[in-house]
């Protein structure tokens, strides 16, 4: 009878770190990749929508639509990349993705301004790419507005109404995000992103690799009990991967000011809990193949494009259809991103966030638990394979 | 050539002998895609918001009702005072507020200046830019309609105020429909994580196992065993593409407007790059982990720097230039012309050749990389 | 085909401060079987690798077949079967699968295949066992399998490196009766082993410790010419204790351990005996038995590797 339940968990512990310090590059991975692809991403990647690649054709040809266009080769938003003869030039170029918007100012539009008359100008979006699409025609209606505005006023200056004042003033204030930087929102998303796959594709082949060789089987023959494996294999990743998480926040900070607003603590338990889902989802999916090549393609497919795309990193959960919404309940990212977001943004504390961390801990002892259950059974697959040719 | 067929033939064997590879191969894809072509939903409607009404006038309720009409916010609650604004911003359950002073209507009526303010979460700076651009867009539309009421009393001068008017057409995706923009591009990841894991795994398994070893001692040439081993996933890749686009057309209804055909042949140029970095990458691996890290370490830039979500010209000078290494890069041009645009060979070319230059090169490194040697 | 069916001449192989083959020379001739003796990590293997095209040589140079090793592996590839030391065949294929996927890389007609593949599953007995996953084999016929994947092409020389590690004593017999049956169809077997009976199955041996050869020859060569000194098998209680005894006699030049017994190496045989008895006899240590026999093949390796080690070291001393 062992002495207590969880004795040997030391054991294991101590053999994975052993094993993990003599293969060095995978330590290399786990501890310094997060933070290079923070680096990396961090300064590639952003959420403003500007420079968008624009083509205009204007029929017109007189001082005001030139001033128009003009309007739109100085501002930051759009990328005025040709000025076309006729319309008819507009569909390759847009098919080509050279532009993702043109704009047609017809022929009338001078004459129609100085009558008096409200022109129309032809705004061509590229819907294909729905994000600068809906964006570009924002943006167009704005400059348009602003440029309408100002013929109006100049218009009342002329006639000597010189004190004319726009009516209303909108006072925008945007709180947690002065700046709307969207690097306070990339980088809490990327850390999520970053940290889930690393994590999960690390531990993804930690037993595979195993039964691969062989030595799961002097393992099963030693009385290690499946939890205290598991344990043991967890634990120093666990410790390694907050190392690495806590590179991730730091480089967060100090590169890219996003630093921590709220409770250190809390974030700390955040980090933990998630961390350790992530290791868990890993195992569970080592104990459920049996080679490392199944494993690594289940790791990566399961984190890569279900955290990015559902864990509201760059598409907000709100609008997605109830169906998919539920799914992301089953995302751990979805919920350390919100948490994350809170407190490093917000400042925001328990209250705020239990129920994140909740799920996180549902998540991390779900998996961790099925893993357990599963190493167990895998003792009943070992009599197919004893069919021995005999000597 | 009975080389390369014999290793082509065990490499099928060998994949239909593995029970959880082919529903991982198959399987996943399909369920990716249907997952994920619903997720994306960039049009950012109703908002939930916070209306705090100080000024209780008819136009403060007028332009307030501007607000809740337009669709694009959604009123969670009405209050008071500012200060009970905080607790629904602070836990999330709105993401703005409008906030109409004191004094709103008599200084409308007065003919000078009244002001709005507009609060938005911005730790989900997403949503917040947009819903600001929204809020300012209608305040200034409800600008204008008094200055042209003002105008109206003002009378005289035989002046019409101006409007310039925007047309706004959506080409190719009319209803703005996320998902004609997000099926291609998932498209295209599927098929590069795919192609490239079993690329670079596969032949590093041979390695670890040590069979790599009794291949290498046969005269199979190393071009005999790189096609050998590499066609087997070009098929693959082929059938889960198929796949792909019988659910992306039949299911999402994502229109295919260009040519399959044309699809295909640059599906297999994408492959070529996929498949060489997939190569090298197991060049440079001598176990299965670390073949797996270093696929891992580069999934992750293709995916996010090839423009699918994050458009290149928003990124800094640097990574626009770097990004022309990426295979991605040209395949989500390709994917989304030849299918939402109906683009064709004269649009396409220029990408098409860069890709394919690319996939060549890659490609020619990884064999050059390639002995039949042990060390 | 050459008499000379490889030659060796000077081969090294230097794995950065390492040196793993160190200037090695030898020939084989053709038909022969051919033994490359050594415990683990003496070079054996990297010699092996060297030869099949598996691993350029630092220096020097080797024909294979009669064709250069670094100049024309490919060719070489053509003519020789290797089996490695650790099982290389493909687990999760059948028997007739690893089979029929090798005869297709050796470009093997379907004709010659189908032959062939009867000749291999017959000598390898593993006749109605076609069908079985190759990871289900027992490790004697797993053997046995790679050996007849290795010749499935009928080359002229094969390749096999500890081709009976982890096998039970009966297997190893009937795997070196299949060695013979190749050695008299004429093709020269050059096999690698740390088992020092086997050695005793080869027609000419090599002995190789710390990447040099040591000593060479024929079996009975070796054992009647290498070591001069007569050697007493001595059965006594408390044998290691009378080990430690021994050892520190200056008239005794080498001691070791035989199962229970002690062999000792002496300068003449009578004043040996005498010595002994009576050295132990002070100890209290009961001697049953004190003969002179003939070395035998193990006697000679441990010889021979004492004496190469004495003078590694009396040169590193004197640099």
């Amino acid at each position: 009878m062992k002495p207590f339940p969880l004795c040997c968990v030391r054991a294991v512990i101590v053999k994975e770190f052993r094993q993990i310090r003599r293969d060095a590059l995978s330590l290399m991975f786990l501890v310094f990749l997060p933070g290079f692809m923070l680096l990396l991403f961090g300064y590639a990647l952003n959420f403003d929508i500007k420079h968008i690649p624009l083509a205009v054709v204007d029929e017109d040809g007189s001082r005001a639509s030139r001033d128009l266009v003009d309007k739109f080769r100085t501002t930051e938003y759009f990328d005025l990349k040709a000025v076309l003869p006729k319309t008819a030039a507009i569909d390759p170029i847009l098919a080509r993705e050279d532009v993702r918007a043109a704009l047609v100012i017809p022929a009338q539009f001078a004459d129609d301004l100085t009558a008096g008359r409200s022109p129309s100008v032809q705004v061509i979006v590229d819907g294909s790419n729905a994000m600068s699409g809906t964006t570009a025609a924002g943006y167009v209606g704005a400059i348009l507005q602003s440029y309408s505005q100002r013929i109006t006023l100049r218009g009342l200056a002329r006639r000597g109404f010189t004190d004319v004042a726009l009516p209303l003033a909108t006072e925008v204030r945007v709180w947690y995000n002065p700046e709307l930087r969207s690097a306070k929102f990339l980088v809490p998303g990327l850390m999520a992103f970053i940290l889930m796959v690393i994590v999960t594709v690390s531990t993804a082949f930690s037993v595979v690799r195993e039964k691969e060789r062989g030595t799961m089987d002097q393992i099963r023959v030693s009385s290690i009990r499946p939890m205290e494996l598991i344990l043991g294999k967890i634990i120093p990743y666990v410790a390694i991967s907050l190392g690495s998480a806590h590179l991730v926040l730091l480089l967060g900070e100090v590169l890219f000011g996003v630093g921590i607003r709220g409770s250190y603590p809390l974030l700390l338990l955040a980090m933990v809990l998630f961390v350790t889902g992530a290791l868990g989802q890993g195992l569970l999916i080592s104990t459920i193949t049996r080679t490392q090549q199944v494993a690594f393609l289940l790791a990566v497919l399961t984190t890569m494009l279900p955290t990015f795309i559902l864990s509201g990193f760059v598409f907000p959960l709100r609008n997605m259809p109830p169906v998919v919404q539920a799914v992301t309940y089953l995302v751990p990212g979805r919920y350390f991103l919100a948490a994350l977001r809170a407190i490093i943004l917000k400042g925001a504390g328990l209250g705020a966030i239990w129920n994140q961390l909740l799920f996180l801990a549902v998540f991390a002892v779900l998996s961790i638990g099925t893993s357990a259950v599963r190493l167990g059974k895998g003792e009943k697959e070992r009599p197919r394979r004893r069919r021995r040719g005999g000597a | 050539m009975k080389a390369i067929l014999s290793i082509i033939w065990k490499e099928f064997v060998q994949l239909r002998r593995d029970p959880r590879l082919f529903p991982v191969l198959f399987v996943s894809p399909i369920l990716q895609l249907l997952l994920l072509g619903y997720a994306a939903n960039l049009d950012v409607r109703e908002i939930p918001s916070v209306v705090c009404d100080m000024d209780q006038s008819a136009a403060s309720r007028d332009l307030l009702g501007r607000f809740v009409n337009s669709g694009y916010f959604t009123i969670r609650a009405r209050v008071g005072r500012m200060e009970d604004i905080d607790p629904f911003l602070d836990n999330g359950k709105a993401a703005m507020a409008f906030v109409m002073p004191r004094g709103f209507g008599d200084k409308l009526a007065g003919g000078s200046q009244a002001s709005v303010m507009i609060i938005a979460d911005g730790a989900e700076s997403q949503s917040a830019t947009i819903g600001v651009n929204y809020a300012t867009m209608i305040a200034g539309r409800y600008a204008q309609r008094v200055i042209l009421d003002r105008f109206e009393r003002i009378r005289g001068g035989g002046m019409k105020p101006v409007l310039v008017n925007a047309e706004v057409r959506v080409w190719y995706n009319p209803e703005l429909r996320s998902r004609n923009f997000m099926v291609p591009g998932v498209f295209g990841l599927i098929l590069m994580i795919m192609t490239m894991s079993l690329a670079s795994m596969g032949i590093v398994r041979e390695k670890e196992a040590g069979t790599m070893e009794q291949l290498i001692v046969t005269p199979i040439r190393p071009h005999q065993l790189i096609i050998g081993k590499l066609l087997p996933f070009v098929f693959i890749g082929l059938v889960e593409a198929t796949f792909v686009l019988i659910i992306a057309r039949g299911w999402f209804g994502v229109p295919i407007r260009g040519s399959v055909a044309l699809l295909y042949v640059l599906c297999l140029a994408f492959m070529l790059n996929t498949l060489g970095f997939g190569l090298f990458i197991s060049t440079i691996s001598r176990t299965q982990q670390q073949a797996m890290f270093t696929t891992t370490f580069f999934i992750m830039p293709m995916m996010l720097l090839g423009g699918f979500v994050f458009p290149i010209e928003n990124m800094p000078r640097f990574f626009q230039v770097v990004s022309h290494a990426v295979p991605t890069r040209y395949f989500f041009i390709i994917i989304r012309g030849i299918m939402l645009r109906g683009a064709g060979w004269p649009e396409l070319w220029d990408q098409a050749a860069s890709l394919a230059g690319l996939g060549v090169l890659i490609l020619a490194l990884s064999v050059l990389r390639f002995h039949k040697k042990l060390d | 085909m050459p008499e000379l069916a490889i030659e060796v001449r000077s081969l090294s192989k230097r794995f950065g401060d390492f040196i793993a083959v160190d200037a090695v020379s030898f020939d084989v001739d053709r038909g022969r079987i051919f033994g490359f003796l050594g415990a683990n990590g003496a070079g054996k293997s990297t010699t092996i690798r060297m030869l099949c095209g598996l691993l350029d040589p630092t220096s020097g140079t080797a024909t294979v077949g009669g064709f250069d090793i670094r100049r024309e592996p490919e060719r070489v590839k053509c003519v020789i079967g290797y089996m490695s030391q650790k099982f290389s065949l493909y687990e999760d294929l059948t028997v007739a699968e690893n089979i029929r996927f090798f005869g297709g890389a050796y470009g093997l007609s379907k004709k010659d295949l189908d032959q062939r593949a009867r000749w291999v599953l017959e000598m390898a007995g593993l006749k109605g066992r076609e069908r079985s996953l190759t990871r289900t084999l027992s490790v004697g016929w797993k053997q046995r399998l790679a050996l007849g994947c290795a010749v499935l092409h009928e080359p002229r020389i094969v390749f096999l490196d500890e081709p009976t590690g982890g096998v039970d004593p009966a297997s190893r017999r009937r795997f070196w009766e299949l060695i013979n049956d190749l050695s008299e169809r004429g093709i020269t077997v050059f096999v690698t082993t740390h088992y020092l009976d086997e050695a005793e199955y080869c027609n000419d041996i090599r002995l190789i410790h710390a990447g040099r050869i040591v000593a060479g020859g024929s079996p009975q060569e070796l054992k009647t010419q290498v070591i001069r000194n007569p050697i007493l098998e001595v059965e006594a209680d408390r044998t290691v204790e009378a080990m430690e005894v021994l050892q520190k006699e200056p008239w005794v030049l080498e001691t070791s351990i035989f199962g229970t017994s002690l062999h000792v190496s002496v300068g003449d045989e009578g004043e040996g005996r005498r010595l002994v008895l009576d050295r132990l006899g002070r100890e209290g240590i009961a001697v049953r038995r004190v003969d002179r026999i003939i070395p035998s093949l193990e006697d000679v390796f441990i010889h021979k590797i004492e004496e190469h080690t004495k003078a590694g070291v009396a040169e590193e001393a004197r640099s």
